[in-house]
Parts: structure tokens; C-alpha cells; sequence
């Protein structure tokens, strides 16, 4: 975002209507040649159109977009020289796997036998060699988003958009696409755009995490960053965090005194937001300790054991507290109904300022 | 077993029956009539007629009805390709709304308009003088076989461009979209990736306007009166004139076997498509 011709793609103020309802408003975003970013958010924030206004499919109403400096605001889609993965694979149905894959290098004018050996080679590199003149429709979903990929990577483009391409797939079809893409994204060293709402995938494919809401981006970071210090209530949510709890945050001494709405309190260290506050937390971060333990640095709420399950490795447990249920791992076995207190580190808790507050999901 | 089929023999009984009386049963007759010699004997001398008098006429046929078909694919393809992959709003709009109108207009009102359009001193002659792009003694009639190819192709073009834009319409978006993204001209992505996905409507529109074509009467006969001319007009001459079935009935039939052929070509073709499938 400090304006350098360097960037692979620039998007400035970038804002996008379809008719009078604007969908992207003044949308900033910069990547740097060889990154690979992960547009991230739910159906509906703008996270499509912003890769489809990229790509060219979708007219801006203002702004600019720049790739290697290049304004291509208003250059037709088939100038920008990209390539792109559909969620619908979008494979040519009429053509056998050589012809989708080698279109764009027929395009570009490269002789017959030349097409043949280089879509050789990016089968080869995708492993689906021999596969040249099966008709695409003979294919699996897999093998078809392979093609697909292939048919991108084929004209060896600097850019690779990604529509969530992985989103049709089973489930370890698209881990093994995951690594697949991301494996060769390093390899041949493009710059690679991804739009998921899958959070996992975000976070294991990309170096740079951009969350989107409603037309404008919430966050942007690395996967480690965005998971880790969310800076709203809403990234923290949809990051995970979808646990909510009513704090009360008061100076003590050198650090501050935490206080739940049913008494429990812990002094802490860390520099936290005075007043009241919502704490939004995982799951996984809370632990079963003794309903009456008073730790530094934790807050206990006491509760009771509602519902055990074992998935496997270790038990999952309903905790209530109050009105609230919240499911908790441990490795220990513990009785029904016994009391037990709910132990969540402070260092963990996104806390926000009420005033800030949306609205989290509860437990 | 023996009464569910009664009863869907009996539901189509109906339907059956009509198809019988009014197509198969006059069908057979006129078919039994083109090979009857006046002594009532089986012959080709009705064949021998037509075919004397009126080769011309089939070769003037058939070259009317393909060059109509073709120009209609060609238009059609245009039309439905600026609706598919236009980018400026008002045009498409514009065609959208226009396009249809010659659907709902008969064959025979289209005639008289484009004998009043196309005339020597006609609306379009007068136009073009008017704006200076002719000299009036440049002005030539089109009244004759390019009259009926106009009007042809005006008439059947919106039908074969309705189905032909709808097909498109319903082909997965993105696959046009990767077309551009890997660098396709809007005309490139129409040719190799649009019209291959719809081609079995085209052909489909296409068979059917070449049929329809072939069977017009008021077209030939208003718009291009003079020989030489197309078999329908001659076999209305030879009913009203002479009264003679018998020749009429023989280029019925040779009517039938060009239509026939054509819809050989699409049933194979269809056919081979599903093998592949």
C-alpha cells in the first residue's frame, strides 16, 4: 500500500456498484511479486468481485489497479495477461485435456508440436500425463481442477487468480490440491490471489491473510498475525474466536484486575482495554481445572460438566456456566455433572472494548 | 402389465388418431398418388413431368433454401453472440428488444411489406436516394430471388436467434470468462469456446428454418413472381391451374426428400453426439 511500481498488484482505492448498491468501497490493497495472498470472508463481503474487478470481468466505478505498474483500470480481461481458476472448473467441455490446456499457448501463437511438448510437461508436472486427448468431461473432479490448473499455469503467467477452485472438491482431493498449488506456486514463483471463505485453507496456503466485511478489508496480516491478534471483534470471530464473555477490566497495582459477571477474578500482567470489555476465545484454549483454583493470569469460571464424548486421543466436554455452554477438550475422564472450573489463559482472549462491540456468536 | 398399457394406449388413442387422419393418411395418399400413372398402374411418369418442367425450379429451391439457411446461421450467430458477449449495455438492450418482432409477424405480411420495402421505387431505393448514397437511375428491384432470401432470412432469423441466445445464456458463464482471461478476443471466444457448447441448437434452429423455408408459399409468389420460381408456387399453379395432383404430388415428394435429407443429416449427427457422450 506505499504506492511502489515494485508491486505485482496494486489495488487503490479500488470501489465497485453493481447499478446503485456499491459492493467494494475504496478497497487498498498491494502484493509483492511472488506472494501469495488469501482474500478471505464470508459469502457476500465483496471478496469475488474484488478478484473479478482484477481479472477484468467486472468494471470499477473508481480507482485504480496496477499490475507491475501498469494501470489496467480499462483494459479488456483478455489484455491483462493473468491467468484464472474457476470454482466451476470452467473447463471447455468440446475439447479433449491438450486442447483446454494448450489454448492460451495457441493463442499466443506458439507452433503445434511446441503446444504438444510444453502441455506435456505441465501434465507431467501436475500428474496427468497420457491423459492428452481424453475429453475433459471423462474426468474426475479432481483431475478436472488439475486440467484446470494446468490450462492456468500453462502460459506461464505472472499473476494466478483463484476463485475458490477447491471448494467443489472432497475433502482430501482438496488437501492434496492445497499443497499441489501451493508447492509449485513457490516453484515457478507467480503471484498467486486467492478468495476462499475456507479459514484453514487461507491459512495454510498463503503468506498474507487480507480478511474482507462488507466491502472494505477488516484485516490484513500474516496468517499468524490475523489468528493470533485479530483487531476487531469481527476478524476475531471469524477467525475462530466465536466464544463471547462479559469481562470487567480494572487497574490493580502494575497490571489489572479481571472480573467475570459471576465473581471470579485474576489479576494480569498484559496490557489490555480498561473498562468493560467482551472477551472473544476458541474452544481450544480453555481447559478443565478445579472449580475454586485462583491462577494468575487466568480466569476460572466454575461450571458443571453437562455431556462427555470421546472423538478420539482425548474427551470433549459440554461445560456449563450459568446459562452458557461451552465445549472444552481434555485428556483426563471426568464424571457427569461433577463441578469443575473453566480455565481460560487472559493471554488468550481477544478482548474489546464494549463500545466496539457487534454482537459475537455464543457458545 | 396387460392394463396399465391398455390404459396409456387409450390416453394416447386421442393424439394417435389425429396424427393419422390429418397427417399420415393424407401422407400415404399423396405418396400413392405421385406413383400412379392416369391408368391407375404404378410409374415414375409423374416424376418424368415434373422434373421436364420444373428442374429449374429445384435447383432455384434448394439454392434459395440453403443460402437463406446459411445467411440465417450467420446473422443468428451475430445477433446471439452481441447478446452474449456485448459489453455495451444499450446496444444489447436495444437488440434484445428488437430482435423478436419479425416472430410474430406471418409470412404473408412480410411479403407485402417487403414488396413495398424492396420495389424499384420502394422504401429503401427512396431512402438511399434520399441520402444521397444512390442516383435514382441507379435504382434496381429486388423483387426477385434476393427479395425471397431477405425475407427469409428476416423472417427466420429471430427464431433461430431466440434458441440460439438461450443456449448461450445457459452455458457455464466462466468458461467464456477463462476463455478472455487466457487472452481470447470477444469474436476468438465466440467461435471456439461459445458457438462449439450451443452448435446442436443451432443445427436444431437451423433444420427447422430450412423446412419452414422450403413449405412458404406467399413468399415466392408475392415477393418474386416472375420464373424461374420455387416448387411450392408450382404446385399450387398445377392444383389451381391445370387440376393436376398427380405432378403436384411428385414435387410433394421431391419437397419430402429434401427435407428428408436434412433431417437424415441431424438425426446422424445427433446420434454420433450421443455415442460420444
Amino acid at each position: 500500500m506505499d504506492g511502489s511500481v515494485s508491486a505485482a498488484i496494486e489495488v487503490d482505492h479500488l470501489q465497485v456498484s453493481y447499478g446503485s448498491q456499491r459492493v467494494l468501497h475504496g478497497v487498498s490493497l498491494s502484493v509483492a511479486p511472488g506472494e501469495f495472498v488469501a482474500i478471505l470472508g464470508s459469502s457476500g463481503c465483496g471478496k469475488t468481485t474484488l478478484l473479478r474487478t482484477i481479472a477484468g470481468f467486472q468494471k470499477a466505478s473508481g480507482g485504480a489497479i496496477r499490475l507491475f505498474g501498469r494501470d489496467v483500470v480499462n483494459t479488456p480481461p483478455e489484455k491483462r495477461g493473468m491467468a484464472m481458476m474457476f470454482q466451476s472448473y470452467a473447463l471447455w467441455p468440446h475439447m479433449t485435456v491438450l486442447g483446454n490446456v494448450g489454448y492460451g499457448l495457441r493463442l499466443r501463437g506458439v507452433p503445434k508440436e511446441e503446444v504438444r511438448a510444453r502441455v506435456a510437461a505441465v501434465l507431467k508436472m501436475l500428474n496427468l500425463s497420457g491423459l492428452e486427448d481424453r475429453k475433459v468431461t471423462a474426468l474426475s473432479g479432481g483431475q478436472r481442477q488439475r486440467v484446470a490448473l494446468g490450462r492456468a499455469l500453462a502460459i506461464e503467467p505472472p499473476i494466478l487468480l483463484l476463485d475458490e477452485p477447491l471448494s467443489n472438491l472432497d475433502a482430501k482431493v482438496r488437501l492434496q490440491l492445497r499443497s499441489e498449488i501451493k508447492t509449485l506456486q513457490s516453484r515457478l514463483g507467480f503471484t498467486a490471489i486467492h478468495v476462499t471463505h475456507d479459514r484453514e485453507e487461507a491459512m495454510t496456503m498463503a503468506d498474507r491473510i487480507v480478511v474482507m466485511d462488507a466491502g472494505r478489508i477488516a484485516q490484513v496480516g500474516t496468517p499468524k498475525e490475523v489468528y493470533d491478534h485479530p483487531n476487531s471483534p469481527f476478524v476475531a470471530s471469524f477467525m475462530g474466536a466465536e466464544n463471547t464473555l462479559a469481562l470487567d477490566v480494572r487497574p490493580s497495582g502494575a497490571g489489572v484486575e479481571v472480573r467475570a459477571d459471576d465473581g471470579s477474578a485474576a489479576l494480569y500482567g498484559g496490557s489490555v482495554p480498561v473498562g468493560a470489555v467482551t472477551a472473544y476465545f476458541r474452544d481450544d484454549i480453555a481447559s478443565l481445572d478445579d472449580p475454586d483454583a485462583r491462577i494468575d493470569g487466568s480466569i476460572v469460571l466454575p461450571g458443571k460438566i453437562t455431556q462427555r464424548t470421546y472423538p478420539g486421543g482425548h474427551y470433549r466436554y459440554v461445560v456449563a456456566i450459568g446459562s452458557r455452554h461451552f465445549t472444552v477438550t481434555d485428556s483426563r475422564y471426568h464424571e457427569l455433572d461433577r463441578p469443575v472450573g473453566l480455565r481460560l489463559p487472559l493471554a488468550d482472549l481477544h478482548l474489546f472494548p464494549n463500545a466496539q462491540n457487534t454482537g459475537g456468536h455464543h457458545a | 402389465m396387460a392394463r396399465p398399457s391398455f390404459f396409456g394406449l387409450l390416453l394416447i388413442a386421442p393424439a394417435l388418431a389425429m396424427i393419422g387422419a390429418l397427417f399420415l393418411y393424407p401422407l400415404g395418399y399423396s405418396l400413392a398418388a405421385a406413383f400412379t400413372d392416369p391408368q391407375g398402374g404404378l410409374s415414375l411418369v409423374n416424376f418424368g413431368k415434373a422434373y421436364e418442367f420444373y428442374s429449374t425450379d429445384i435447383l432455384f429451391t434448394l439454392f434459395i433454401v440453403i443460402t437463406s439457411t446459411l445467411l440465417t446461421g450467420l446473422v443468428s450467430i451475430a445477433i446471439a453472440g452481441i447478446l452474449t458477449l456485448g459489453e455495451t449495455p444499450w446496444l444489447v438492450a436495444a437488440l434484445r428488444a428488437l430482435y423478436r418482432w419479425p416472430l410474430f409477424i406471418p409470412f404473408i405480411v412480410a411479403a407485402q411489406c417487403m414488396r413495398t420495402f424492396l420495389a424499384k421505387n420502394g422504401l429503401m431505393n427512396n431512402t438511399f436516394v434520399a441520402l444521397g448514397i444512390m442516383e435514382p437511375i441507379q435504382a434496381t428491384s429486388l423483387l426477385d430471388w434476393r427479395g425471397i432470401i431477405i425475407t427469409f432470412v428476416w423472417k427466420q432469423v429471430p427464431f433461430v436467434t431466440l434458441m440460439l441466445a438461450g443456449a448461450m445464456a445457459s452455458i457455464d458463464r466462466a468458461t467464456i470468462e477463462a476463455g478472455r482471461n487466457l487472452g481470447a478476443s470477444r469474436l476468438r471466444v465466440l467461435v471456439e469456446i461459445v458457438l462449439p457448447q450451443v452448435a446442436q441448437t443451432l443445427l436444431v434452429g437451423l433444420v427447422l428454418s430450412f423446412v419452414t423455408m422450403l413449405s412458404v408459399l406467399s413468399v415466392p409468389l408475392m415477393v418474386a413472381g416472375s420464373q424461374p420460381t420455387m416448387l411450392t408456387v408450382d404446385m399450387a399453379f398445377r392444383i389451381n391451374s391445370y387440376g393436376d395432383y398427380a405432378t403436384a404430388n411428385a414435387l410433394g415428394v421431391i419437397s419430402y426428400a429434401i427435407a428428408g435429407t436434412v433431417a437424415w443429416i441431424y438425426l446422424r449427427h445427433s446420434v454420433k453426439r450421443e455415442v460420444q457422450a
